[in-house]
């Protein structure tokens, strides 16, 4: 049994860190600091990870960027997040970049006339990068000193640039020179003559020899993936890999190569003309950014294989099952080298990230990485593919698949309402066909070839282009969709349009060049011309919306199964058990459980020792509490075991709620814990809990006895009498009067007398029990006097100790009745945790939850405590937990045992809960929460006396204003789903069948997407764009002022 | 082929459960194939596949989908089993601990899946276990014996079996007592209790398989599916459909060589 906890500590993402993602730039955390001695190799889950040593500064600016040797001039912004400068472009599509600081070899400010502020950068390779600050001036040169520390920071790494670079395909090939790589083919082939039989395209004509690039032994060390040497899928010349590649060669000249590439418009056709074989993987990796993890880490990936050489794991054995599953059809996967590689990173994987471990799919989206990418390679851009790209996809619960597949769902009904509403009519599913496109990426779902530029596009782009791609998919279908009737048409019909993905869209269409348009372009361009409505802001804003509901459907279900599975529930009813889970879960996820709460797999050498998620013996993953937890759990269940106190003022009352602590507590976890493992399952606690709750009089007795005894030896020492009194007045503390002080008493002295009378003759090491019959009281105390070591000698057997017990009229009815009485199953508010907790976004509830926070609470609950006291009406007591006694309580407890229910309805079950501390003592459960916020904002509004007014105000309004623009973007993009213009078959370029490749071809294919997707390059124009220009040529201002250089990379 | 088909084809949803790696996939393919490939494709989510069967006077066509094993993929599992008529949780007699994940399917469906759901609970792989293997279709005969006319005998394998001596089931479990962990015993009385079918099968040999599904057939009450009204279309465009398809030919030759089911 394993639970979903990481779903109660998941937060929103900052701003900051959607800026960080949007520009693929890892995190603080996953990049070493320069001063580490050595890497970590499992990863640091912890969210609040702060790069403690020099948290440098980051700053956004308004900029305008320029290359030399390319005309156009973008305005944008431009972004320093240590140690990387991002640039995105006003239109948020024609130009960007994510430049590692690394790459920067010298940093100029430029003498300009404009009295403009530009900076000059010229990276490691020599292009030089014109960057405008158009902000203020002081502004701007804040920045600039921002930009110096940062790059300062960067020496170290500069260094490693140059022992990093052979390992770019793109390095190579802009090294050798195209007319040396062409006259190379023929070495190149004797050298692959061996494999060329192999390859699915054997015939493969001569002209593709630069294409493939000289991949011999000794030539080149870059990272190659499978393909190289069992060929890639598909055939090079129809893909005119050559043309591709010569013109990826040209963008690299001017717009710069892997680490410094830029983002220009060609770019962006480039890409979805789908990139060449050679370079996909090493594009790959530089679009998504994993190859930022890969320069920083150098030797993580050895360090995972060796640290984990020959140890096995569920993982492991899933993933070996899986090998022979992944891709068959691949060469590759048919050999032993294919499928060790694949082992290989799946298995680094699942030990850099044990709490994913692997998922089924994995095995399909690594083998498909593999083909074009070294196992390196592939392996950190898997980790950014889990982390950041397909958050939650494949962790335990799949919470992110789930998630996503809704909004896939939430997205088809808004975009194409007809198709939804005949799915809902027929009770299809949509996810039952489209949950396989997203967690392999369509790698398994279409013919490589087509699958693979999916792949370019979602590593580009982002997961929107997943769903726009499924919507595509589903538009196109869309007439055959509203006849199907069951999934199993669905399926079929999916089958069959993907299997005939790469034929004619228009077979019968009389002009050729309409003819040659396949489905998978048609796609592509309804995909994102049609749906290019569906933005990052959409699937964000969407998850946001479905995450507390998907988040309270995997934790129900966990329950149900959690339930389900137990092999043992007592006397217990279904119900309770539920109630049980619930509290056990609620206090695994109580912030006074510790900060280990969350972090399931601590690291090695980690101060938390006490492990959460243990492998049972059948090898399921189960979830365990530690000592802290059992805790936060029993002060849910056990009235003595937390610390109430009732607080009254002239405005509210309320029960502050604290957890106790006490050796009995202790004692209580390491009874229960069966398997002597310092941990305890949910069964462990159901079976304790069912034996402390079921017990009469005799039961009660012997359990409390039997958890002093530590050494199970049937006696009692004095020593453990004593203890097992200070446990009686631990459960007595707060009762009021003077009976149970009494009681206690009286138990020490009978306890000592009876004890005296029957203790066991002998020494410490003959244990057998002696009836004290024949002794006398005095000859007993004699010899235990003299004996050696008194206090730790057995002394008092069960039947004593129950004798003692019944003697006293109150301990033996707390016995017979509170103290099983004292254990509560009680309904927390949890069944709809996340619901409750989510943020509303309407008007009022935005309103409300920046009023009431927790913070704010606390400054309520002190503020009303101050006047109360100034009315002289505050009041402060400590709640009985067990109200024996007869009132001589002030006003709230009227007890007697038979009350004690009574009392406790007080108590209304959502305040049972615990870790939320609720000032107002009102009915019902979560649904009521919100009128007692209700009720406090009004009391604090009036109260405060208006300090925190303004700030409301301003807040109400940005949330009303939040709510507009959300309202207003989803109008639009129906609108524009709606009035969609024909697509333009006319701009799809012909593509001619015989032989002859020309790079026209493909342009003109790269025109037609150029077209579809009306992106205009929104350059600059004019003067701006002068001035870029002529700082192209303007002389740095003065040297000396921001003047960087590295020797070591000079000679680079 | 198609034509020759009785206008009464009756679509039956089923839904493969188990553990990972007890053979769901594999049984599948020897039911759907005739095929046991070590390298079956992989299944995200679940894998769809589509095989008729012919029952004395109609033909059924199963819709099976062969969910994933892997527990993660436990939560996808009701999206597969919702309207399902019939599903076949395996086990693994080699391992004891598949046969507890089972029954916890088997609770699972009980509670959440349609009520007049079948469910029949198959033990793989007893062709690891020696000289057994008669024994369960014994076992499993006499609770079907009075429908037994109308599909008998089709699989070689059956033959096969009936002809190899058959010994009591407790005889077999005595003698398989090394990679054996399941008795035969055991899960029969658990399948009794629970009111589900009960089979012991191997997909490598095929032992079996054929009869897991005719008995599904035969018990799926049919009456009381009442046909949606978009059948007869539908049902058009499937025979469409499958003659494209690979999977049909194969089971229409073992229906032409056998003229019985499967």
């Amino acid at each position: 049994m394993s639970l979903p906890l990481h779903l109660r500590s998941y937060r929103e993402k900052s701003k900051d860190e959607y800026t960080r993602d949007f520009f693929n730039v890892p995190t603080q955390a996953s990049l070493p600091s320069s001063s580490s001695d050595t890497p970590s190799v499992v990863k640091i889950r912890d969210k609040g990870y702060r790069n403690n040593e020099l948290e440098l500064q980051g700053m956004d600016i308004n900029a305008v960027i320029s290359v030399e040797g390319k005309e156009e001039v973008y305005a944008g912004r431009l972004s320093l997040l240590p140690p990387f400068l991002c640039f995105i472009s006003l239109d948020r599509k024609s130009c960007r970049c994510t430049i590692p600081l690394y790459t920067i070899r010298r940093v100029e400010r430029l003498n300009s006339r404009a009295g403009v502020f530009a900076l000059s950068l010229a990276t490691w390779h020599g292009m030089r990068i014109i960057l405008q600050l158009t902000s203020l001036l002081p502004t701007a040169e804040h920045f600039a000193i921002l930009l110096r520390d940062a790059l300062k920071s960067q020496l170290a790494a500069m260094k490693q640039l140059k022992p990093f670079l052979p390992s770019l395909y793109s390095e190579y090939l802009l090294s050798s020179p195209l007319s040396t790589a062409t006259g190379q083919q023929q070495t190149d082939h004797l050298l692959l003559g061996t494999e060329l039989s192999e390859k699915p395209n054997p015939t493969a004509p001569e002209g593709e020899g630069d294409l493939r690039g000289p991949g011999g032994e000794g030539k080149g060390i870059y990272q190659r993936g499978l393909g190289e040497q069992f060929g890639f899928p598909g055939d090079a010349r129809k893909m005119r890999e050559r043309s591709k590649m010569k013109l990826w060669r040209e963008y690299f000249m001017i717009h710069g190569r892997n680490l410094t590439l830029l983002r220009y418009p060609p770019f962006q056709r480039l890409l979805q003309v789908g990139l060449p074989s050679r370079l996909r993987g090493e594009l790959w990796e530089v679009m998504s950014g994993s190859v930022y993890l890969r320069f920083a880490n150098p030797e993580t990936y050895g360090l995972l294989l060796s640290q984990n050489a020959g140890k096995s794991s569920q993982s492991t054995d899933e993933i070996e099952k899986d090998l022979n599953r992944s891709l068959p059809e691949y060469k590759a996967y048919q050999s032993e080298e294919g499928l060790a590689r694949l082992r290989r990173v799946l298995v680094a994987y699942s030990f850099r990230n044990p709490e994913l471990g692997y998922c089924q799919a994995l095995n399909i989206v690594v083998a498909g990485l593999l083909i074009y990418m070294s196992e390196e390679q592939a392996f950190w851009l898997l980790e950014v593919l889990c982390d950041r790209i397909l958050p939650g996809y494949y962790s335990p619960s799949m919470e992110g698949t789930l998630l996503d597949q809704r909004v896939f769902e939430s997205l088809v009904h808004r975009c194409l309402p007809m198709i939804q509403e005949h799915f809902v009519s027929v009770d299809v599913q949509i996810s039952v066909a489209s949950l396989p496109w997203f967690l392999s990426l369509y790698i398994n779902s279409m013919p490589l070839i087509f699958a693979f530029r999916i792949v370019d596009c979602v590593l580009a782009m982002g997961v929107k282009v997943l769903f726009q791609i499924g919507l595509a998919v589903l538009k196109i279908n869309g007439e055959a969709l509203l006849e199907i009737t069951d999934d199993g048409m669905f399926i079929n019909l999916m089958r069959t349009y993907f299997s005939t993905i790469g034929d004619s869209a228009h077979p019968d269409h009389p002009d050729p060049r309409v003819r040659a348009i396949t489905n998978f372009q048609e796609l592509l361009v309804v995909a994102f011309r049609e749906f290019n409505v569906i933005t990052d802001e959409t699937i964000t804003a969407e998850r946001k919306r479905l995450r507390a509901i998907i988040s309270d459907e995997i934790e129900k279900f966990s329950k149900r199964a959690a339930v389900r599975n137990l092999k043992n529930i007592g006397k217990f009813h279904k119900d309770q058990i539920g109630i049980i889970y619930d509290h056990y879960f609620s206090a695994i996820c109580s912030p006074e459980a510790g900060p280990s709460s969350y972090t399931s797999n601590p690291l090695p050498g980690d101060q938390f020792d006490q492990p959460r998620i243990q492998v049972d013996a059948q090898g399921r993953v189960e979830t365990r509490i530690d000592h802290r937890t059992f805790r936060v759990f029993l002060s849910q269940i056990a009235t003595w075991a937390r610390e109430e106190t009732v607080t009254t003022n002239a405005f509210i009352q309320r029960t502050d709620r604290r957890v106790a602590d006490h050796e009995l507590i202790d004692r209580l976890f390491f009874a229960w814990d069966s398997q002597d493992q310092g941990t305890l399952s949910l069964q462990d606690v159901v079976m304790g809990l069912n034996r402390v709750m079921t017990a009469g009089l005799m039961e009660s007795i012997e359990w409390f006895f039997e958890l002093h005894d530590k050494d199970k030896d049937g006696f009692l020492t004095k020593d453990e009498v004593i203890q097992l009194s200070e446990s009686l007045l631990f459960i007595f503390r707060n009762e009021p009067g003077d009976i149970y002080l009494a009681a206690v008493s009286k138990f020490i002295l009978n306890a000592y007398e009876f004890g005296d009378a029957t203790a066991p003759e002998g020494s410490v090491d003959e244990k057998v029990p002696i009836n004290g019959d024949s002794e006398t009281a005095s000859g007993a105390r004699e010899r235990s006097d003299s004996s050696a070591g008194p206090h730790n000698l057995p002394y008092l057997n069960l039947a004593t100790f129950r004798m003692v017990v019944l003697a006293d009229e109150l301990l033996e009815n707390f016995f017979a009745n509170d103290l099983t009485a004292s254990f509560q199953l009680e309904q927390t508010e949890d069944e709809d945790y996340h619901q409750a907790h989510q943020r509303s976004e309407g008007l009022l509830g935005g309103l409300m939850n920046l009023v009431v926070t927790n913070e704010n609470k606390n400054r309520l609950n002190r503020l009303a405590d101050g006047f109360g006291a100034a009315l002289g009406k505050h009041a402060e007591w400590r709640k009985p937990s067990l109200g024996k006694s007869s009132g001589t309580d002030p006003t709230l407890t009227p007890s007697s045992s038979s009350d004690l229910k009574a009392r406790e309805s007080l108590l209304t079950p959502a305040q049972q809960a615990g870790q939320i501390q609720r000032p107002t003592i009102s009915p019902g459960s979560s649904r009521t929460r919100s009128s007692s916020a209700v009720s406090q904002t009004s009391i604090k509004t009036t109260d405060t006396t208006g300090t925190n007014t303004p700030d409301d105000k301003r807040s109400l309004a940005d949330v009303e204003m939040r709510y507009r623009e959300e309202s207003q973007m989803v109008k639009a993009a129906q609108e524009a789903v709606m009035h969609r213009p024909n697509f333009a078959i006319d701009a799809i370029g012909d593509s001619d069948d015989e032989g002859g490749e020309d790079d026209e071809g493909v342009m003109d294919e790269v025109e037609a997407f150029l077209k579809a997707h009306g992106a205009d390059d929104e350059g600059l124009k004019g003067e701006q764009k002068k001035v870029a220009e002529d700082l192209l040529k303007a002389e740095p201002m003065d040297a000396k002022k921001k003047t960087k250089e590295t020797g070591d990379l000079v000679d680079l | 082929m198609s034509e020759e088909i009785p206008v009464k084809a009756v679509q039956v949803k089923l839904v493969l459960l188990g553990e990972a790696a007890v053979g769901k996939s594999s049984l599948v393919l020897r039911f759907c194939q005739g095929d046991f490939n070590e390298n079956t494709s992989p299944t995200i989510g679940a894998a769809f596949l589509t095989q008729k069967c012919r029952l004395e006077n109609r033909i059924v066509k199963f819709e099976i989908w062969d969910t994933a094993g892997q527990e993660r993929f436990h939560s996808l599992a009701p999206m597969y089993y919702r309207n399902a008529q019939a599903a076949v949780v395996v086990y693994d007699v080699t391992k004891s601990a598949s046969l507890e994940k089972a029954k916890a399917w088997v609770k699972e469906l009980q509670r959440q899946a349609n009520a007049n759901i079948v469910i029949a609970l198959v033990g793989n792989k007893v062709d690891l276990v020696s000289s057994s293997t008669a024994s369960p279709a014994e076992v499993a005969k006499p609770k079907v014996a009075e429908n037994e006319g109308g599909a008998d005998a089709e699989e070689n394998e059956d033959q096969e079996d009936d002809a190899s001596p058959s010994p009591s089931p407790s005889a077999a479990e005595e003698a398989s007592d090394d990679v054996r962990q399941v008795p035969t015993a055991e899960a029969e009385a658990y399948a009794k209790e629970s009111g589900l079918l009960f089979f012991e099968a191997s997909a490598k040999t095929g032992h079996n398989v054929g009869e897991i599904f005719t008995e599904i057939a035969k018990t799926i009450p049919f009456d009381t599916i009442s046909p949606k009204p978009t059948t007869a279309q539908s049902g058009n465009r499937r025979s469409a459909n499958t003659n494209e398809n690979n999977n049909v030919n194969l089971g229409e030759n073992q229906q032409a060589k056998k003229g019985g089911c499967c």
